[in-house]
């Protein structure tokens, strides 16, 4: 039932981007940032051998 | 399609009208308290070890190998699962460790080691990444349960106890000597393990005042006869001379050269050689009522001047033998058995004295042989260098 009202027809679409932003954008985009940043870090042992001692 | 991916990005991107603050702040706060408990059972999840063996090549492999040592059963029903050895632990590299698995991925999609011959053939390599890994970082994943500094050197037999001392003074890393200690090694270095077993076997139990022995393994030198002030360390393949004997406990003299620099606790066999030959205590090295100091040369090549010293200790009677021999026929096969795996090995005297050590050394990440087998084996690469033989460079 798809309604006709403008009013309605905004506060049906926030509530749906607010759902989409926090069901699925961010928090893929947050797995991909922390992926990429483990393959950056991956990448770079690569060139610069593995980690050596923290102290 | 378009025009609503539009209308989406226009109703995202403005003030909400219909929506209030406190609602949205609400939401996104328990979205985003969901998703980090969410994220971290994920990343522990994938930290277990029915993740790891989830694939049968890990199931059927390594998992099965484990099953043998004591990272699986032992006394103090303590045991290491996969993820405490292979993941690190701190926050960076083990995300790092995590991509990297899309390598493992990337092998099991297209079988890279599905079957046991492969992955036999594979070991080596996937070994040497492993190991290449924990010498870079000291092991540091051993050294998250095993701590120099909490080992009860009196708990541990003296062979343990004289290997582990000198490996905690220099903070050394696990790997260098204990590799195999959680899955079998790779075929072509099984055969090293034990290999002083044999020369043990053969080790000399009647001594003789003024005769000439030569120590198997690397001995514990005392000051007293009871054997109990340690005084140092008389090294593999190394001569001594007996000079009394009481009870259990031998009187030695031992004769060599040290530099003048320094404590002056390295004892070399013979003048502008580097051979070592006994570590002694720096008390010990710095009393010059038990060292005896004779003539000073000073090196043409370093510029260093040595001093021939002589002095006596107490030590104990096992791992000798009267000939050396019998120590340099082992080194020797040893030397061959673990070079000629990986490339045709050089001649003994194709290096000199004091070039050997540092040769040698660079070489020990790719074999797999205890710090008694490494001195003795060097010792004999040293006694048998171009210094001590005619026509050789």
């Amino acid at each position: 039932m798809e309604s006709t009202n403008p009013q309605e027809q905004s506060k049906r679409s926030e509530w749906l981007s607010f759902l989409i932003i926090c069901v699925f954008l961010f928090p893929i985009l947050s797995v991909v940032f922390v992926g990429g940043y483990g393959f950056i870090v991956w990448m770079l042992q690569l060139i610069y051998g593995p980690p050596g001692h923290s102290i | 399609m378009l025009s609503k991916l539009k209308a989406l990005w226009r109703t995202m991107t403005r003030p909400a009208k219909h929506i209030s603050l406190g609602v949205l702040t609400l939401g996104g706060f328990l979205a985003g308290v969901i998703f980090w408990g969410g994220f971290n059972t994920a990343l522990e999840a994938s930290n277990t070890e029915e993740f790891c063996i989830g694939c049968h090549e890990m199931r059927d492999n390594v998992y099965v190998e484990l099953q043998q040592t004591v990272h699986w059963s032992n006394h103090s029903g303590v045991r290491a699962t996969c993820p405490d050895c292979h993941v690190p632990h701190n926050w960076t590299d083990k995300i790092a460790r995590k991509m990297q698995a899309s390598k493992e991925l990337w092998g099991t999609i297209f079988g890279t080691i599905d079957t046991r011959e492969k992955f036999l053939a594979k070991r080596l390599e996937l070994a040497t990444h492993e190991w290449d890994r924990l010498s870079a970082n000291g092991s540091l994943e051993c050294k998250n349960c095993h701590e120099y500094a909490s080992m009860d050197w009196d708990a541990m037999s003296e062979v343990a106890r004289t290997q582990m001392e000198q490996a905690a003074e220099r903070d050394q890393s696990c790997i260098d000597c204990h590799k195999g200690i959680a899955h079998e090694l790779p075929e072509s270095m099984a055969a090293a393990s034990g290999a002083l077993a044999g020369l043990q076997r053969q080790a000399t139990s009647r001594f003789n005042p003024g005769q000439q022995y030569f120590s198997i393994r690397q001995l514990p030198l005392f000051t007293d006869s009871a054997l109990s002030q340690e005084a140092g360390i008389l090294n593999s393949g190394s001569v001594i001379t007996v000079v009394a004997q009481q009870g259990d406990a031998l009187q030695v003299e031992i004769d060599g050269w040290r530099k003048t620099k320094g404590f002056g606790r390295v004892i070399n066999e013979e003048f502008g050689q580097n051979i070592r030959e006994v570590t002694l205590e720096k008390e010990v090295a710095t009393d010059d009522s038990m060292i005896q100091g004779f003539e000073v040369q000073e090196d043409p090549l370093t510029g260093l001047p040595w001093q021939r010293v002589s002095f006596q200790l107490w030590m104990g009677k096992d791992d000798l033998v009267d000939d050396r021999e019998i120590l340099w026929q082992e080194a020797s096969e040893l030397y061959v058995k673990n070079c000629s795996t990986c490339h045709s090995q050089p001649e003994e005297a194709h290096f000199d004295t004091n070039t050997w050590p540092g040769m040698w050394a660079g070489m020990l990440s790719f074999v797999n042989l205890d710090g008694d087998t490494q001195e003795l084996v060097l010792k004999y690469l040293q006694k048998h260098s171009s210094d001590y033989s005619d026509g050789h460079h």
